[in-house]
């Protein structure tokens, strides 16, 4: 009379078992990982959607998917605690667990399309933002102009420097401008903080989606900035970071009010954030 | 001990009338007239809800702890055990003598429902050797007797002698109760480091999953870390959800120290050093 | 009615564990747990149990699957979540409440939880209905009939020396003719029901607290609250957990473990910054989870009245004090 009872065919908290086949030195501590799965793509991401990634032994914690290659997901992670400073130390063929695709990503609706597109990033903020960079590239009919602002500390600790160089000045309609806090004896660009330097560019709100990621002393003086330069709080979009353990909704910690970062996020838009508790 | 309440209350608002202090820590009633609650008085008109009974039993010494960056002074209602607990953080440089104000309350012993629904003498106060303060600023009351000072280490008398085996297999019937909720650890005065290890996962020292290793590795680690600087107060064992018989493991230490060490009771003199925190000459030294 | 004296309970599910493993609230030393009933074992009925019967469906600690490193691979085992037929024996009309909330929560909104749902499908649930309210009840306060038990199997009451027998679904039918020569044939009835000693008032909180946030209330509230997390723990609706690793020499199982607001580093990222960096926002995210965010998700307060929290918490945070406290505060003031 006892019958079994499986549950559901996939496991949403289990991973699967990817291979790192590319390490790239993007900063002093940043690395950008190339990671791929027996088929060849372990799973297909929209932009700015997010990623479960685990050394078994170490940890797990939650990375956003920076860009969907042809057979690999790549993610840039930066070394901050226990389980980045065991990744920091993989090499190419090391084997990870990893599980998603999670959160909204940014086109959950189609605010975007069509539009002008101003992206506004900081440090390792950029990663979450080349994902939708890199989409936009590829689908460049769908969507106006884009203008990409990016600032790091140092010249050393610009991410992503052959998009930034290369590869995105050279597309259609694309406009990079890049700034360092303070540069070094061979840095010819621009100096001063990322929001100075964004009212400085003075880039028009008409027509336009600006999308911002950073730390949050920046965010917080870029959306001051945006304010002054009459950017509306439903244009602006932005992505969040909290704690995460299951990533589906059901472990609770990275609840801000109602919401959870991993299902409802981890991209708003300033207009939901403002009506959302202030502790993120 | 409720006659104390209204020179209680009386000290209380003057105390913040006058702005010697700009907090009070004391006790209101709680859910059932059995129960209290710790209460934050900072205004006079907070202390009408101010109680002084035999159902007053959180310490409030654990507290300071959180006032570490406290400007003002504070004054606390300290019963025995209490003082003995603000003597012990002290000690331990946690707390400034000259930053806090104790108002001594000369304890009769708490009470408690027993499962029949009768109020009985309190487990925790049983064997208790100092119901006064042993430091105060003033003092409510008339000192009290001590009602059962002999039986300070009657939890553990019955254990002695006790083949390991069967006390090991008593404690790992306890640990598998354990569900780990820390409620002893945050209740505790000894339990005063500014990070504790356990509640750190970062720090790897012991997993979240809950067993009778990881749970034996914790309490076991907490009460040796506490040797020699437990007041006995029992408050550990009275707030475990799951009812494990933590002073057990408290008192048998406790024991233990005045049988290598000589006589000894943590928090009782300021002045008095733990045996387990300085080294005398004539330490037994039988492991070396 | 179908009926037993309550002395010969043990004959009832004697027959039951035959067929099925049981679960019921047994009393363990002091504790009353749900565990697996064995003959001899001694079942407690209308008490709450020390921990609720979540932890029959999600327990405490959770193996999820397996895993092993070598230089060439990295091979992940799952603990396949699947469950026989069980039968949950004992429940009360709030905890069984409560598992609505926690199907709410690991089966709807996308994903389903795959551990809890093997659990839950093969539960049999037979429910009894309290005697009377213990002091720290207000299971009515929260909506909950304490002499009904809807979406159980068998609900059960007792009436003077006898146990009544109820089925409530084809599977509770089945059960109970497998003890039918067990059982007389009897006319009982529940007592009248009784007066709370507690009562709560959660009409219209929710939508009151969503502008409660940054409200002067909390910053005083928390003060005695020492970020334990008994209340959590004891809580039948609480159901946070954190995901950790039983490494031993690149060999290991993921566990998950119940976790809670409560402590520090339960929002703590790495690199230092938290969210909720004291006790206060600890403590205002405890309830307002219960009683604003939870409600907005999913359409239910996330409290079932079984008064554990009140019980056991070492500095007696009261939470029907609190919603009183909560109802009080003059928004406008």
């Amino acid at each position: 009379m006892a019958e079994k009872n499986a549950a559901s065919a996939v496991n949403p908290l289990l991973p699967i078992t990817c291979e790192v086949v590319k390490i790239i030195d993007e900063t002093p501590d940043v690395k950008t990982f190339h990671v791929t799965s027996a088929n060849g793509k372990p799973f297909i991401p929209m932009p700015g959607q997010l990623a479960m990634v685990s050394l078994l032994d170490v940890g797990e914690a939650m990375f956003s998917i920076t860009h969907q290659g042809e057979n690999h997901l790549e993610f840039a992670i930066k070394r901050v605690g226990m389980l980045t400073d065991a990744l920091h130390e993989i090499e190419v063929g090391q084997k990870i667990g990893v599980r998603g695709p999670y959160g909204n990503g940014f086109l959950f609706n189609d605010m975007m399309k069509g539009k002008d597109l101003l992206f506004i990033g900081g440090g390792i903020g950029l990663a979450p933002l080349r994902s939708l960079i890199n989409y936009t590239i590829e689908n460049r009919d769908d969507y106006g102009n884009l203008h990409i602002i990016y600032g790091a500390r140092s010249p050393a600790d610009l991410c992503f420097k052959d998009d930034l160089f290369e590869n995105w000045p050279k597309q259609r309609n694309v406009q990079v401008d890049v700034t360092v806090d303070k540069g070094d004896e061979n840095w010819k660009g621009n100096e001063g903080f990322v929001p100075a330097f964004l009212e400085q560019l003075n880039p028009s709100p008409e027509g336009k989606i600006t999308i911002t990621c950073g730390p949050p002393i920046m965010i917080k003086f870029v959306l001051q900035s945006l304010a002054k330069m009459n950017y509306k709080e439903e244009n602006i979009v932005t992505t969040l970071e909290m704690r995460m353990k299951c990533g589906i909704g059901k472990c609770g910690r990275c609840n801000i009010g109602s919401c959870y970062v991993c299902l409802d996020g981890p991209v708003f838009t300033l207009e939901q954030l403002n009506k959302m508790p202030n502790e993120y | 001990m409720r006659e104390l309440v209204d020179k209680a209350k009386t000290i209380a608002k003057e105390l913040l009338a006058k702005g010697e202090v700009d907090l009070v820590m004391g006790w209101e009633k709680g859910t059932f007239e059995d129960k209290t609650s710790p209460l934050f008085m900072r205004k006079p008109e907070d202390v009408d809800k101010l109680v002084i009974n035999e159902f007053c039993f959180n310490s409030l010494a654990p507290y300071l702890l959180y006032y570490k960056n406290h400007q003002g002074k504070i004054a606390l209602f300290v019963k025995g055990c209490d003082s003995r607990g603000v003597v012990r953080l002290i000690q331990d440089e946690q707390v400034k003598r000259d930053k806090i104000y104790l108002i001594g309350v000369p304890c009769t012993g708490m009470m408690e429902l027993n499962h029949e629904g009768q109020l009985v003498d309190a487990a925790k106060c049983r064997g208790c050797t100092h119901p006064n303060p042993v430091l105060y600023d003033i003092i409510l009351g008339e000192e009290v007797e001590a009602k059962s000072p002999g039986e300070r280490f009657a939890a553990v008398e019955k254990e002695t002698g006790s083949a390991r085996e069967e006390v090991w297999k008593a404690w790992a019937r306890n640990y598998d109760k354990c569900i780990r909720c820390y409620a002893c650890q945050r209740i505790c005065p000894a339990c005063n480091c500014r990070e504790c290890i356990f509640v750190d996962q970062g720090q790897e020292w012991i997993e979240r999953r809950v067993d009778e290793t990881e749970n034996g590795a914790y309490s076991l680690i907490r009460a040796y870390h506490i040797a020699g600087r437990c007041v006995e107060c029992g408050e550990c064992e009275r707030v475990c959800p799951v009812g494990l018989p933590i002073m057990k493991l408290n008192k048998k230490i406790a024991k233990d120290i005045e049988e290598l060490f000589g006589p000894y009771e943590a928090g009782v003199d300021l002045e008095d050093k733990s045996p387990l925190g300085h080294f005398k000459y004539d330490d037994p030294e039988e492991f070396m | 009615m179908k009926a037993v004296n309550h002395k010969r309970l043990a004959d009832i599910l004697q027959e039951w564990s035959k067929g099925f493993k049981v679960v019921a609230p047994l009393k363990i030393d002091d504790n009353i747990r749900f565990k697996e009933w064995k003959e001899g074992s001694e079942v407690i009925l209308n008490e709450n149990s020390n921990i609720p019967p979540k932890e029959i469906f999600f327990p405490q600690t959770e193996e999820m699957y397996e895993y092993s490193i070598d230089k060439e691979n990295v091979e992940i085992k799952e603990q396949v979540p699947t469950q026989e037929e069980f039968i949950v024996f004992g429940i009360s009309p709030c905890d069984l409440k409560s598992l609505e909330m926690l199907d709410d929560l690991f089966l709807t909104k996308g994903f389903v939880d795959p551990y809890y749902k093997a659990k839950r499908d093969a539960a049999i649930i037979v429910a009894y209905l309290c005697d009377k309210p213990c002091r720290t009840c207000f299971c009515a306060s929260m909506g909950i009939n304490y002499q009904e038990a809807k979406g159980a199997d068998i609900v059960i009451f007792k009436d003077g020396e006898e146990l009544a027998f109820a089925a409530q679904s084809p599977k509770g039918e089945q059960l109970l003719g497998q003890v039918s020569p067990l059982l007389e044939e009897k006319e009982l009835k529940l007592p009248a029901p009784e007066e709370f000693v507690l009562k709560a008032d959660v009409e219209g909180l929710a939508e009151k607290l969503a502008s409660m946030f940054e409200h002067s209330y909390w910053d005083t509230a928390y003060e005695k609250c020492l970020n334990c997390g008994a209340c959590t723990y004891l809580c039948p609706t609480c159901h946070c957990f954190d995901i950790n690793s039983h490494n031993r020499c690149k060999q290991g199982f993921k566990t998950r473990c119940w976790d809670t607001c409560m402590f520090a580093d339960y929002t703590l990222m790495a690199g230092g910054h938290n969210p909720r960096p004291t006790r206060k926002e600890r403590f205002r995210n405890r309830f307002l989870h219960k009683l604003q965010y939870f409600p907005e998700r999913y359409e239910k307060t996330a409290c079932v009245g079984c008064g554990r929290c009140i019980k056991k918490c070492p500095v007696n945070v009261d939470i029907t004090a609190i919603i009183a406290q909560l109802k009080e505060v003059d928004l406008n003031g």
